[in-house]
C-alpha cells in the first residue's frame, strides 16, 4: 500500500475517470455498477468502458485507495479506503479552487 | 463459392491494435467472421463466410488477468473470443454508437504500452539468441565444418531479421500509442 505522499504524487491532479470511480466507491459497487452510476451522475457524458474500469480498479486496489469487499457470481465489489477518501478530498479541494477561480468566465 | 479464408501474419499486417480492431470490424461487415482466437492467430487466422455483422472488436493485452476480468467485460455486454498470445479479444454487436472498452486516452495509451511490452519480450529473446549464435560461431569457429558454419549463419540471419521486424513493430506502436 502507498503512503499518502506517494498517492498524492501518483493521483493528483486526478483524471475524470479516476475521480468518478473513486467517488462511486463511497458506496460498495462492482465494475458495471460504477459505469452505470457515473453515467447517471454525468447525464451520460461519461460512459466508462469495461477495459478502463477493469484496469483502473486494479491500479486503485494495488495502491490501496480502494479494497475488495465481497464477491458474488464472480463479480467483485469494491469500496473506498481511508487513503482513497483522503486523496478524493484533496482533489475535491483542488476542484473547488478551480471553480472559485473560474467564476466570471461563464 | 469460397466460404473460408485464411489470413497469414495478420498481426504483422496491422500492428497497431486500433488498426487490427478496425480490420476485424471491416471483415465482419463483409460477412467474414472469425471463430476463437488462439495462440497462433497472429500468424494464422481463419475466417468463415456468414452474415455481415456490425461488430466492435477489442484487442486487450493482459498477461495475467485477475479473476474478475472476464466477468467485468461480460457484464458490459462484450463477448469473449479468446486470446492470441497475451492479447485477449472481445466483440460487441452495435447499431448506433460504437461501443468503447477504453473510454479515455490514459487507458488507450496503457493498452498500447502493454502491447509494446508483449512485443519486447520476443524482441529480447531474439537478441539473446543473436548473442548466443555470435558466441557459438566465435568459440567453435575452428572445429565447425563449413556446412555447420553456413547453417549457423543462416539461422543467425533469420533471427536477425525477426529481431529487426519486432524492433520496427515496437517503433510503430510507440508512434501510434495514443489511438
Amino acid at each position: 500500500m502507498m503512503s499518502l505522499e506517494q498517492a498524492r504524487r501518483r493521483y493528483l491532479p486526478m483524471s475524470e475517470t479516476m475521480f468518478y470511480i473513486l467517488l462511486s466507491l463511497k458506496q460498495e459497487r462492482h465494475g458495471y455498477g460504477i459505469m452505470q452510476h457515473v453515467k447517471e451522475l454525468t447525464d451520460a457524458r461519461i460512459i466508462l468502458g469495461a477495459g478502463t474500469v477493469y484496469s483502473s480498479l486494479g491500479k486503485l486496489e494495488s495502491d490501496g485507495l480502494i479494497e475488495a469487499v465481497k464477491e458474488e457470481d464472480r463479480r467483485k465489489f469494491y469500496i473506498i479506503t481511508p487513503l482513497g477518501r483522503g486523496i478524493l478530498r484533496e482533489e475535491a479541494l483542488r476542484i473547488t479552487e478551480l471553480h472559485r477561480n473560474s467564476e466570471g468566465l461563464l | 463459392m469460397k466460404d473460408k479464408k485464411i489470413v497469414w501474419f495478420s498481426a504483422f499486417r496491422h500492428v497497431v491494435p486500433a488498426d487490427y480492431e478496425n480490420w476485424l470490424e471491416k471483415m465482419a461487415a463483409e460477412g467474414w467472421q472469425t471463430g476463437r482466437f488462439r495462440q497462433w492467430s497472429s500468424i494464422y487466422l481463419t475466417f468463415t463466410k456468414g452474415e455481415p455483422k456490425k461488430y466492435r472488436f477489442v484487442y486487450d493485452p493482459q498477461v495475467s488477468p485477475r479473476k474478475d476480468y472476464v466477468t467485468t467485460y461480460e457484464q458490459f455486454g462484450w463477448e469473449y473470443l479468446g486470446r492470441m498470445a497475451s492479447a485477449h479479444f472481445w466483440r460487441m454487436e452495435y447499431s448506433n454508437k460504437r461501443p468503447e472498452a477504453f473510454s479515455d486516452t490514459t487507458s488507450i495509451v496503457q493498452r498500447n504500452r502493454r502491447t509494446i511490452s508483449a512485443v519486447s519480450v520476443g524482441f529480447f529473446i531474439f537478441i539473446a539468441l543473436e548473442i548466443l549464435y555470435a558466441v557459438l560461431l566465435t568459440v567453435f569457429r575452428d572445429s565447425l565444418s563449413a556446412s555447420d558454419r553456413t547453417q549457423l549463419i543462416i539461422a543467425g540471419a533469420f533471427f536477425f531479421i525477426l529481431t529487426m521486424t519486432l524492433g520496427a513493430v515496437m517503433l510503430v506502436l510507440r508512434k501510434n500509442e495514443k489511438r
